[in-house]
C-alpha cells in the first residue's frame, strides 16, 4: 500500500481523541429528524394490519376524509400510480424473483403491514382519523412457522411464487461425501437464533419537500447509506437522481435498520410531490418494533466428522432462516455470508453447506449488527460439543483446530482467503489472564457446593469490509468501494467528505484523524461532512464494519493524495526540482537535508494562497486550486480477530445468569481512534448478550405480535450488563490503506458464542446445552426441570 | 379538541403557548417552546429519553400533559452548563470518557444525572447502575457513561479527575 510512513510514525492515527460531534449533541443542540422545523410540513401517519394474513377487501375513508384538518386518505392504488414496484430479481441460482408495491394493494402480509396512509395538518389530529376509517378484511390462513411454510399445502405469502422458500443454495467441496462417510464419529449440533430487531433509540422518520418550482426533491431522512437511498428512491419515484438530495442528519443509532428504502418513506416522498408540499412522519415505537425491520430467526444444524482426537474433518452445514413476509434485501443475503465464513479461525478442509431462506407472514427481515454473528456461536459450539464427546478439554479441540501464525494466509473450503489475523494468539493471551486451569478446578470445587458458574470461550473471526470481489464471488449485487474528497480552501481552513452516513460511530472525528495523517494536519483543523448527498461523493453507507477500512482507509488515501499536491506546489515556492525530501506535518512543510528534517517557513496556508490566487507560480500543467477525489475499493475481505471469555454463575433455582468476569482479547489492527474503537467493542458486546438472554420478538401461532411495546421487548439496562474488560493485541493489515482493519460487529459474534458456551458449561453436571436463544430464567428453569 | 392558553416556566423564562389539554409536555416542549435538546424514545415512559426536571426533580416528559405543569419549573438539558457556559463536570466527563455515541438517549441522561449526583455525591457504581437503569442506551452498552459519572462525581467533590476510577 502506497505510504511512507511505519506504524510509528502514525500521529492522527491511533490518537485517544474524545469526538468532535459531541458538543453539539451534550448541549441537546443534535439535529436529529424530528427537530428539523419545517414551516407548513403536512404529517403522516399509516393504517396498519390487525392481521397476519388477510385480503383487503375495502376500505372506507369517507369518514376520516371529512375531519377538519385530514388533507386526505392514500392507498395502494394510488401509490403505484406515482410510484414504481421494488423488484428484487438478482440473477443468481437458487434466489427468486420477488416484487412489492409501494403499499400493498390487495393483501397485507403481516401484522403491523401496512394499508393507507393518512394526511393530515398535525399528528394529533392524523392519529384521530386513523380511527375513522374502516377496512373490511379476509383473513387468510397465517404462515408462522417456517418449518410447516415449505410444507406442500402452506398458505403461500407471495402468491406470485409456488412455494414460500424464497431462496436455496448449496455448496459442497468435491470429497466432502466421502470424507463423511469415512468417519465413523460424527458429532450433530443444533442452534437456533430467535427473531430479534434493532431497536435504535430514535425510531425511523422522514421529512420531505417537494419543490415544484425545480421539480427537486429535498429529504432528510436517517439513513446509514445516504447515496444507494437516494439511488433507490429517485428509481422509484421515476426521477433522475439530480432532482434528489438526501440528507442524513444526526440518527439515533442505526444498526442496519436503517439502509434499506422503506415503503412508509417512499411513500411520504411521493404524497409530498403530489401534493406539492412537505410531507413527514415521524415513527412510534409500537410501529417499530412491529414493521421496520427485524432480524436473525434461523434454525441451524452442524454435523461434524472427526478424528479421536477432535480433529475436524469435513462439516456440514444446514441453516434454514425466516425472512418475513418481504424482501427488501435480496433473500440470500445474509444467510449466504454466514455459510461462506463459517469456518472461521478453524481449519477445514472437506465442507458442505444448504441454506434455505423462507417467506412466513411476520416483518421482514433485514441485517442487524453483525449478521452473520451465529458463525462464531456455530464453530465454538461445535468445538464445544466435540469436546463433550471424546471428554476433551474444549480449550484443547480449539487448539488442535485452530489455523496457526505461519499456515496464513489460509484459503476456506469456501473460497475466502484470511490473512492478518492472529486467532491462536489472542486466545492464549486470554486464558493465560483468565487463568484458565485455576478457574476449571475452582469450578469443580464449586459444583460440589451446588454452585453452578462457566466458562465460554469464543474465538471471532469478524468480516469486517466487504470489497466489490466478495459481492460477486458470493452472489450478492453491491460494490463495496467508498469514495472521498479533501478540499483545502484558499485560507488553509481544511474541509473533507465521505460517501458514508454515520449513526452513532463517530466518524466526523475519526475521519478527520484519517484525512489530518494523509495529509499531515491537525485532527482539529479537518472539518467533515457526511450524510449529504448534494456535498459528499456516492459511497456505498455504513454497514458491515466498513466505517473504518473503506470510509477510513479512503479518507486516508484523500489526505495522502491532497498532500501530494501540496507538496508539488511547496517544492515549486521552494525552486526544488522534486518534492522526494518534502513532508507535512501539522500544518507546516518540512524538509529533509541530509536526514535531519526540519521545519520550512512555508505553511498549508501558503499553499493554499498560491493553489488559488496565485496560479501562475503553480508548476506547471497544474491545475488552479486545491481539490482531491479518491475513490478506493478494499480487498475481497479484511478480517479482525478476537477471543471472548465469559464466565457467569447460573442460580439454579431462579435460571437467572449473572456474570462473573468478561474479558475480550481483539485485534483490529490499526486504530483510528482507540477511545471510538473501545466504545464499539463495548455496543457490539453488550448488543450480543443482550440478543442472547433478553430481546425477542414474540409472534403467537396466529402471527400477532405480542412484543410491541419496550416493557415486552426488553433490551438490558445498566443493572444488567457486566463491565468489558478489553485487551489489544494489534497487528495491521497488509493490504489495507494504513493497516486498517476494521471491527464493531465482533463484539456482537463473540458475546452470542461465549455467553451461550458459559451457560452449557454451567450446566454440564445437568447434561444442558443450550441450542436455543434467548437463554431466560424461564427458558432456563424449564430446562432444568426438564433434567431433574 | 379545544385548546387552552397557558404558561409553562422552562429553563427560567415563561413560554406562552396554545395547546390542546391532551398534548404531552414533550411535545410541548419541542414544538411550542421550540427546544429539541428532549427527545423521545417511546413515548410510554420506559426509554428515558424525555426525562427533564419538574421542579428539580427527573419527569418522563412523555407521560405529563403539558397543562400539568403550569407553575412549576421545568429545566431541560439546553439549561445544563458549567462555569462561564462551558460544559458541567458531567457533560465534560462524558466527553473524555466517551460516554455518547448516537447521542439520543443523552440529554435525558445528563438531566437525570444532574439531579441525582446533587442529592448523592457519593454514589457506589451499584447505585449508579440503579439510577441509569431508567434510560436506555442502545449504542454504548453503558461502561463509558457509569465510568463518567463516576468522574463527574468526583470532580464534583473536588476530587482529583483520576480519583474515580
Ligand atoms: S419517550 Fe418518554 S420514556 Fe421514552
Ligand atoms: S448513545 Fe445512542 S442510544 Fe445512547
Amino acid at each position: 500500500m502506497e505510504h511512507t510512513k511505519g506504524k510509528n510514525d502514525f500521529t492522527a492515527l491511533g490518537k485517544r481523541m474524545p469526538r468532535t460531534e459531541d458538543h453539539r449533541l451534550l448541549t441537546g443542540h443534535g439535529r436529529y429528524i424530528d427537530d428539523i422545523d419545517v414551516p407548513g410540513a403536512l404529517h403522516a401517519c399509516f393504517i396498519r394490519s390487525p392481521y397476519a394474513h388477510a385480503s383487503i377487501l375495502s376500505i372506507n375513508s369517507t369518514e376520516a376524509e371529512d375531519m377538519p384538518g385530514v388533507i386526505g386518505i392514500f392507498t395502494g392504488k394510488d401509490l403505484a400510480e406515482w410510484t414504481t414496484s421494488l423488484r428484487m430479481a438478482p440473477s443468481i441460482e437458487g434466489v427468486k424473483p420477488v416484487e412489492m408495491t409501494t403499499l400493498p394493494i390487495d393483501k397485507v402480509r403481516f401484522h403491523g403491514d401496512l394499508v393507507a396512509c393518512i394526511v393530515a395538518t398535525d399528528r394529533y389530529i392524523a392519529e384521530d382519523a386513523l380511527e375513522l376509517v374502516e377496512v373490511d378484511y379476509e383473513p387468510l390462513d397465517p404462515v408462522t412457522n417456517m418449518f410447516k411454510a415449505q410444507d406442500a399445502g402452506s398458505a403461500l405469502v407471495d402468491e406470485t411464487l409456488d412455494t414460500n422458500l424464497v431462496s436455496h443454495q448449496t455448496f459442497a467441496t468435491p470429497d466432502v461425501e466421502k470424507v463423511m462417510a469415512g468417519t465413523d464419529r460424527m458429532i450433530e449440533t443444533n442452534f437456533s437464533e430467535h427473531r430479534q430487531t434493532h431497536l435504535p433509540i430514535e425510531t425511523r422518520g422522514i421529512i420531505a419537500e417537494w419543490d415544484a418550482g425545480r421539480e427537486h426533491l429535498r429529504i432528510h431522512v436517517g439513513t446509514q447509506a445516504a447515496h444507494p437511498y437516494r439511488t433507490a428512491i429517485a428509481g422509484r419515484m421515476k426521477l433522475s437522481e439530480s432532482q434528489v438530495t438526501v440528507i442524513s442528519p444526526d440518527v439515533g443509532g442505526g444498526f442496519g435498520q436503517k439502509i434499506a428504502l422503506y415503503r412508509e418513506e417512499l411513500t411520504v416522498a411521493a404524497l409530498a410531490r403530489h401534493l406539492k408540499c412537505a410531507v413527514r412522519w415521524r415513527e412510534d415505537r409500537f410501529e417499530n418494533l412491529l414493521a421496520a425491520s427485524h432480524a436473525r430467526e434461523d434454525w441451524v444444524r452442524t454435523r461434524a466428522a472427526v478424528d479421536e482426537n477432535g480433529k475436524l474433518k469435513a462439516l456440514s452445514l444446514e441453516i434454514v432462516e425466516d425472512f418475513g413476509g418481504y424482501c427488501f434485501y435480496p433473500a440470500n443475503y445474509l444467510a449466504r455470508v454466514i455459510a461462506m465464513i463459517l469456518s472461521g479461525p478453524y481449519k477445514l478442509d472437506h465442507y458442505a453447506f444448504d441454506v434455505k431462506v423462507v417467506l412466513t407472514n411476520k416483518c421482514g427481515n433485514g441485517p442487524m449488527r453483525a449478521p452473520m454473528a451465529i458463525t462464531s456461536w456455530i464453530m465454538e459450539g461445535t468445538m464445544d460439543a466435540i469436546a463433550r464427546d471424546l471428554n476433551l478439554d474444549p480449550v484443547d479441540v480449539r487448539r488442535i483446530n485452530m489455523i496457526r501464525e505461519d499456515e496464513f494466509p489460509y484459503q476456506m473450503a469456501s473460497g475466502e482467503t484470511l490473512e492478518d489475523i492472529n486467532p491462536f494468539e489472542t486466545m492464549e493471551k486470554g486464558l493465560s489472564i483468565i487463568g484458565y486451569e485455576e478457574l476449571r478446578s475452582a469450578q469443580a470445587a464449586d459444583r460440589e457446593r451446588g454452585i453452578y458458574r462457566g466458562i465460554g470461550i469464543c474465538n471471532v473471526v469478524e468480516s469486517t469490509t466487504y470489497g466489490s470481489k466478495f459481492y460477486k464471488s458470493a452472489g450478492i449485487p453491491g460494490s463495496g468501494h467508498e469514495s472521498a474528497w479533501v478540499k483545502i480552501e484558499p485560507s488553509g481552513a481544511v474541509r473533507g467528505a465521505v460517501g458514508i452516513s454515520a449513526t452513532g460511530q463517530g466518524y466526523e472525528t475519526a475521519f478527520a484523524q484519517a484525512i489530518a495523517e494523509g495529509l499531515g494536519v491537525d485532527p482539529l483543523e479537518v472539518k467533515i461532512e457526511i450524510g449529504n448527498t448534494d456535498i459528499a461523493p456516492y459511497g456505498m453507507g455504513s454497514r458491515g464494519a466498513r466505517g473504518g477500512t473503506a470510509g477510513g482507509g479512503t479518507a486516508y488515501l484523500a489526505g495522502l493524495e491532497a498532500q501530494k499536491k501540496v507538496l508539488a506546489i511547496a517544492a515549486k515556492m521552494l525552486a526544488l526540482n522534486t518534492a522526494d525530501q518534502l513532508c507535512m506535518k501539522e500544518g507546516k512543510v518540512w524538509r529533509c537535508i541530509k536526514d535531519d528534517w526540519t521545519e520550512t517557513e512555508l505553511t498549508l496556508a501558503d499553499i493554499a494562497r498560491t493553489a488559488y490566487l496565485d496560479p501562475t507560480k503553480l508548476p506547471d500543467g497544474m491545475e488552479p486550486g486545491l481539490e482531491v477525489h479518491k475513490a478506493y475499493d478494499p480487498p475481497p475481505m479484511t478480517y479482525s480477530n478476537s477471543s471472548h471469555f465469559c464466565q457467569v454463575s447460573v442460580n439454579i433455582n431462579t435460571g437467572e445468569v449473572t456474570f462473573d468476569r468478561y474479558l475480550i482479547v481483539e485485534n483490529c489492527g490499526t486504530v483510528i481512534n482507540p477511545l471510538i474503537v473501545e466504545g464499539q467493542q463495548h455496543g457490539a458486546t453488550i448488543m450480543g448478550i443482550s440478543g442472547t438472554l433478553f430481546e425477542h420478538v414474540v409472534y403467537d401461532e396466529n402471527g400477532q405480535n405480542l412484543t410491541g411495546s419496550l416493557a415486552d421487548y426488553l433490551i438490558p439496562t445498566a443493572a444488567d450488563v457486566p463491565e468489558l474488560e478489553i485487551v489489544h493485541m494489534h497487528t495491521p493489515n497488509k493490504r489495507t490503506p494504513a493497516g486498517i482493519k476494521g471491527m464493531a460487529e465482533g463484539g456482537v459474534m463473540g458475546a452470542i458464542g461465549a455467553v451461550s458456551n458459559a451457560v452449557s458449561d454451567a450446566l454440564a453436571p445437568f447434561g444442558i446445552t443450550i441450542d436455543k436463544h434467548p437463554i431466560t430464567p424461564d427458558a432456563l428453569r424449564a430446562l432444568l426441570r426438564n433434567k431433574s | 379538541m379545544k385548546k387552552v392558553a397557558i404558561t409553562l416556566n422552562i429553563n427560567n423564562r415563561d413560554v406562552d403557548m396554545l395547546v390542546e389539554p391532551r398534548k404531552l409536555l414533550s411535545d410541548a416542549i419541542r414544538e411550542d417552546a421550540r427546544l429539541t435538546g428532549t427527545h423521545v424514545g417511546c413515548e410510554h415512559g420506559v426509554c428515558g429519553a424525555c426525562t427533564v426536571l419538574v421542579d428539580g426533580k427527573p419527569q418522563r416528559s412523555c407521560l405529563t400533559f403539558a397543562v400539568q405543569t403550569q407553575g412549576k419549573a421545568i429545566t431541560t438539558i439546553e439549561a445544563v452548563k458549567g462555569n462561564n457556559d462551558g460544559y458541567s463536570a458531567l457533560q465534560q466527563a462524558l466527553h473524555e470518557e466517551h460516554g455518547l455515541q448516537c447521542g439520543f438517549c443523552t440529554p435525558g441522561i445528563i438531566v437525570t444525572f444532574e439531579a441525582y449526583l446533587k442529592e448523592n455525591t457519593n454514589p457506589t457504581e451499584d447505585e449508579i447502575r440503579d439510577v441509569l437503569s431508567g434510560n436506555l442506551c442502545r449504542c454504548t452498552g453503558y461502561q463509558n457513561i457509569i465510568r463518567a459519572i463516576q468522574k463527574a462525581a468526583a470532580v464534583m467533590r473536588g476530587e482529583t479527575p483520576g480519583a474515580a476510577k
